[in-house]
């Protein structure tokens, strides 16, 4: 009534933790816009106006533009055959009945608890073998299996909310599987497959073990792998490692905030349960 | 069953097949990439018995992981509890403290090594203005420190995770309890032991595994932040393998550890399901 709101200790508390835990993202940022100079001048300042020499150079020495397309070749296709793979996986999960489901249900989330780290040996060897190392699409089918687990998971969820009784008349209509699970299926689950999509592109781009292994020739690197390049000039010039971070972690950054709640809903879906 | 095919395809090729040579590998002695003489178990005695780096990569992991799936669903608990609590601007907080989540391990590595760099890093700064001697502060390069301050940016990268987790369950449980339990003279913290954590078991349990089997593999923070050093202090098993592997060329060796790794994940999962699991059940019925 007075206009005088009681602050509580807990809002202060909360407010002041979550300006800490900005502040590193937001200086990083900020710091790809500043000289290399003030950097080392007033390195925790964030300073305003933008100059934007870093950027310029850094796309050029690391290479940024060729590591974005390759960045992006591989984050489509993984998104890509893990969306077909998982659609279609969890449409037969869905409709499957025990005990059948449960033995097929722990073949599909194997890999949630077999990493890929513990598997880099063999796969180097193999991909060595069949002629895959420094290739995309290659680096894109391991990036799928670590992927397809909990998009399955996450769109069985989804899938367990649409109606029998709509898949069961479509069916009595004529329907054929196929065409249930595009025509209704998929439409009705539209927020599942937007959640699954951006989870699976921004973890896909932030891969960092498999580039590692996979990709030899510099002209394949990944953004991830090309910002390691700039671990060399760490000693001479930060302001180019900062310009180039920026570069990378800006569009997942973006695709977050823009699609903040379906990612969130997307990711919580398979863990609380809905 | 044959929409499921191609998953099963794509595991049985990229996760079983290697799955399985890498077990064959693990048996034998290599020569570069090749496995050359086959010698049953000795990689895996070899690692258990005589490797020193192995047991403190081994001996690291375990440590990391445990204080790291405590903190973080803690420190998640914590902040879901306060953001839970605002009227507004709950989306601001949602996204402030989940957003280290979606910026690559790369880049998180790269920023806190300048947090903690000597002389100019955030934590030499604040010391000095405060009067401390912090010409020697270096947590990355001190072997007792290293560790702890690695975990500092996993915490600050994945905590958001936990909450955002928490959020969505919390905002699901249902009011009449608190009004209730409120009505009857229950205080905040009365409430939150005998109806938020408890009713919380099953996310909690859910958490708990993610987080001990996505901790224990770790790599990439580590092998961007101190590769491994000073003098093994952040080694973990996964960053010995990779060198083991990829400098050393020690292939089947190297990969005994990973199969050890495997064991230790599978064994853990086992173990903390079946802990938690009775106290999950008990929930919901």
């Amino acid at each position: 009534m007075t206009g005088l709101r009681r602050l509580r200790w807990s809002t202060v508390l909360l407010v002041a933790l979550a300006l800490v835990w900005l502040y590193p993202v937001v200086w990083t940022l900020t710091n790809a816009v500043r000289p290399t100079a003030d950097i080392y001048r007033a390195p925790w300042d964030l300073a305003w106006p933008p100059a934007t020499e870093n950027i310029g150079a850094a796309w050029d020495r690391g290479q940024l533009g060729a590591a974005l397309a390759n960045s992006a070749t591989v984050t489509a296709l993984t998104v890509a055959i893990v969306l077909v793979l998982s659609i279609a996986g969890a449409y037969a999960l869905t409709k499957l009945r025990p005990p059948g489901r449960a033995v097929l249900f722990m073949l599909v989330l194997a890999p949630l608890i077999i990493p890929t780290e513990v598997l880099i040996v063999p796969l180097f060897s193999m991909f060595r073998a069949l002629g895959l190392i420094n290739s995309l699409p290659g680096l894109a089918l391991v990036n799928a299996v670590a992927n397809v687990s909990f998009a399955t998971l996450i769109l069985t969820g989804y899938f367990r909310t649409i109606p029998r009784d709509l898949i069961d008349a479509a069916r009595v209509d004529g329907a054929g599987r196929l065409d249930v699970l595009l025509r209704i299926v998929i439409p009705l689950a539209r927020p599942g497959v937007l959640a699954v999509s951006v989870l699976v592109a921004v973890l896909t781009w932030n891969d960092f073990a498999g580039a590692l292994v996979l990709l030899q020739d510099p002209d394949t690197f990944t953004v991830q792998l090309a910002l390691t390049r700039f671990s060399t000039f760490y000693a001479t010039d930060q302001g180019l490692t900062f310009a180039g971070m920026a570069i990378v972690i800006l569009p997942p950054l973006l695709l977050f905030l823009v699609l903040q709640r379906s990612f969130i809903r997307g990711l919580t879906a398979g863990v609380v349960g809905r | 069953m044959a929409f499921l095919l191609p998953t099963l395809v794509l595991l049985g090729g990229f996760l079983f097949y290697p799955l399985v040579y890498g077990i064959a590998l693990s048996a034998h002695d290599s020569q570069g990439f090749e496995p050359t003489q086959f010698v049953g178990l000795d990689n895996y005695v070899r690692a258990i018995l005589g490797d020193a780096v192995f047991h403190r990569s081994l001996l690291n992991t375990i440590v990391f992981t445990a204080a790291a799936v405590v903190l973080q669903t803690g420190i998640g608990l914590f902040l879901a509890i306060l953001v839970v609590g605002v009227r507004r601007g709950r989306t601001f907080y949602l996204v402030a403290f989940f957003a280290p989540f979606v910026l690559a391990s790369v880049a998180v590595g790269a920023v806190w090594k300048y947090l903690y760099a000597p002389f100019f890093g955030i934590a030499a700064t604040v010391g000095t203005a405060l009067g401390f001697d912090t010409s020697t502060v270096a947590p990355l390069a001190d072997g007792d420190t290293a560790l702890w301050a690695v975990m500092a940016a996993f915490l600050w990268r994945f905590a958001g995770f936990s909450m955002v987790v928490y959020v969505a369950a919390i905002q699901a449980l249902p009011r009449d309890y608190y009004d209730l339990a409120t009505l009857e003279g229950a205080s905040w913290s009365q409430r939150l032991r005998h109806i938020t954590w408890p009713l919380l078991w099953p996310q909690t349990f859910t958490l708990v595994l993610l987080s001990t089997i996505g901790t224990l593999r770790i790599f990439d923070m580590v092998w961007i932040m101190t590769a491994g050093g000073p003098a093994h202090a952040t080694e973990t098993v996964a960053t010995h393998v990779y060198t083991t592997a990829f400098r050393f060329l020690d292939v089947g060796y190297a990969q005994a550890m990973a199969m050890i790794l495997l064991l230790v994940i599978l064994l853990l999962t086992v173990v903390e399901y079946r802990i938690l699991n009775r106290r999950a059940e008990m929930v919901s019925s």
